[in-house]
């Protein structure tokens, strides 16, 4: 792997392979194995041969519409997902906000699930337990909330408290897949300021957003993703210019006719 | 600039798999640096379901004590009145029980952990192991408070009738902590095994309530291991938890030893069922995120 990259994706395919069977039971498919018949298969091609070289200490925003297959991409970068065809390397400690955070039990507090998102993400319990408090200062719950059940949290305290621990471990590349869009300007301001402050440290960010201003407020470079493709990569003003345009109008600009 | 020699130890790659195990040494290196994970999850779920009730924690070991007092009444009444035998019977019933339900719930509830873990599975990356090895420690962590109550049991039916054969304790004890890591390896096996299916096929769970009852009726708890002469002794072996159980009815009741017949077969059944629950999990593991 080249000097400076954080993440390389070469001719990356990732298929989903969904069952159209309403139910997969095991009655179904015995009775179809004594009927003899197929089972039937959808694949869902999500990424198509995508090939992105992503530098150190770089922000990259992320657009596409609804089902253009940004979260397949994080889920893969973060080795979640094994590609079908093609290959990821990534540089360094990776910590992963994807969309709708880890939730743990929802009976726990704030605070145990602090400690458990910790350890799922590989922390060690004295580490963890070490960064709790900063982790719920960060977070800064509305009074005591941090010591209830997470069943009782509105989806900004929820989103408040996954941001929070996600930022916490000091990772060196941070994906982040509309981890922004639930907090109130309040938070929105502290933790771009918290992003900005990583970026300072030379850590790489991933940024996946519907929220456009996020990318250009704090992305240095953007790819527009399309039906599995990367139909664009550029500064980010330029990318979500585009991107709006095709938004306004419906149809691919001409010079992406092509692709 | 960082240069990439502060990250050159870290570099990972990821591609599709070709070999159907992913290398074994990191993977096991890497289940064992997250086991606090595994351990810290079963001790909060315990937390998050017993939060609510004080009683939780107690209906952890009335369960199967009344479950057990209500299959002895069962069997005095089919057998036509207790002989002298009865506190012999009744806490072979109950120390096989308790023992019996350890295994269960690691099966059932490691059979569950990767559908029902779903969030977790699809946005973090750790080997998935760990989900139902979190079940097996919690069910290792609800067993233990059953055997004070089996030595109470014990120690008071003892004084009640002192004529009794049943034993107390002595060095064949030794063997118990050989029996219940047979025991936890067997039943993880058979969660991997049924956690991997369940991914695949989801009625796989309520099959399971039917398998586990079966097995239980098939295992040495309702009846005693001597009661089966000749070929029916076979029974005894081609039940995963048969070798164990009988072997723990040995120790508590008998106070005997092992035989080599039932130490080779605990030790058959825990690592057959290691190597094919392991297989089945770890070579599919890097499916479940796309298909649950
Ligand atoms: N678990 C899954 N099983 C099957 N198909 C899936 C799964 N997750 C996503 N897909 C499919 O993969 C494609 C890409 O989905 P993905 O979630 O990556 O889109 P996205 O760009 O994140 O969309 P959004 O903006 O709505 O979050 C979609 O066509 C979707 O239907
Ligand atoms: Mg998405």
């Amino acid at each position: 792997m080249p000097e400076g990259l954080a993440v390389r994706i070469e001719d990356l395919s990732i298929t989903y392979k969904v069952s159209l069977e309403s139910k997969r039971t095991l009655k179904n498919a015995l009775m179809r194995a004594s009927l003899r018949q197929e089972s039937r298969m959808r694949t869902i091609e999500a990424v198509k041969h995508m090939t992105l070289d992503i530098p150190h200490g770089s922000v990259l925003g992320i657009v596409g519409s609804n089902g253009a297959g940004k979260s397949t991409l994080m889920r893969c970068i973060a080795g979640i997902l094994t590609p079908t065809q093609g290959r990821v390397a990534v540089n360094g400690k990776i910590s992963t906000l994807l969309a709708l955070g880890v939730g743990f039990n929802p009976a726990l507090s704030g605070r145990d699930n602090i400690i458990l998102g910790g350890l799922a993400s590989g922390l060690s319990k004295e580490e963890i337990e070490s960064k709790t408090d900063e982790i719920a200062k960060f977070a800064d719950l509305p009074d005591g909330f941090i010591d209830l059940p997470v069943r009782t949290y509105s989806s900004g305290m929820y989103g408040r408290l996954s941001f929070s621990v996600a930022v916490s471990m000091t990772p060196d590349i941070l994906l982040l897949d509309e981890a922004l869009s639930a907090g109130d300007a309040a938070f929105k301001e502290k933790s771009f300021e918290r992003m900005r402050q990583l970026c300072a440290e030379a850590r790489t960010i991933l940024i996946v957003s519907h929220a456009l201003a996020t990318v250009t407020d704090l992305c240095d470079e953007a790819i527009w993703m399309h039906k599995g493709t990367m139909l664009a990569q550029g500064k980010p003003d330029k990318i979500v210019d585009e991107y709006l345009k095709f938004l306004n109008v419906g149809t691919l600009p001409s010079s992406y006719e092509d692709m | 600039m960082p240069t990439n020699q502060d990250f050159v130890s870290k570099v990972q790659v990821f591609e599709p798999h070709k070999a159907s195990l992913p290398p074994l040494i990191p993977y096991v290196k890497e289940f064992w640096s997250r086991r606090t994970f595994a351990i810290e999850l079963a001790r909060f779920n315990d937390k998050a379901e017993y939060l609510g009730s004080r009683l939780g924690k107690v209906w952890l070991i009335l369960n199967p004590l009344l479950l057990g007092i209500v299959y002895y009444v069962v069997i005095v009444i089919i057998r036509g009145g207790s002989d002298h035998n009865g506190l012999t019977r009744l806490n072979h019933l109950l120390i096989g029980l308790f023992t019996f339900y350890f295994a269960q719930s690691t099966v059932m509830a490691g059979a569950q952990s990767i559908t029902l873990g779903g969030r977790l599975i699809l946005n973090q990356a750790f080997p998935r192991t760990l989900l139902p090895f979190s079940c097996a420690i919690q069910a290792f962590r609800e067993f233990l408070p059953t055997i004070p109550v089996y030595v109470l049991v014990l120690v008071v039916g003892k004084w009640i009738y002192p004529a009794t054969q049943i034993a107390g304790i002595s060095w064949n004890f030794l063997w118990i902590p050989f029996i219940i890591v047979c025991i936890a390896f067997t039943a993880f096996g058979l969660a991997l095994l049924f956690a991997t299916m369940n991914v695949y096929f989801r009625d796989t769970n309520k099959l399971l309530t039917y398998i586990t009852r079966i097995w239980m009726y098939l295992s040495p708890i309702l009846w005693l291991p001597s009661s089966l002469h000749g070929k029916a002794k076979l029974l005894l072996y081609v039940n995963p938890l048969g070798p164990a159980l009988t072997a723990n009815s040995r120790v508590w009741i008998d106070d005997t030893g092992l035989s080599r017949n039932v130490i080779v077969g605990c030790i058959f059944w825990a690592v057959t069922s290691m190597c094919v629950g392991g297989y089945f999990f770890i070579s599919r593991e890097r499916d479940f995120a796309i298909r649950i």
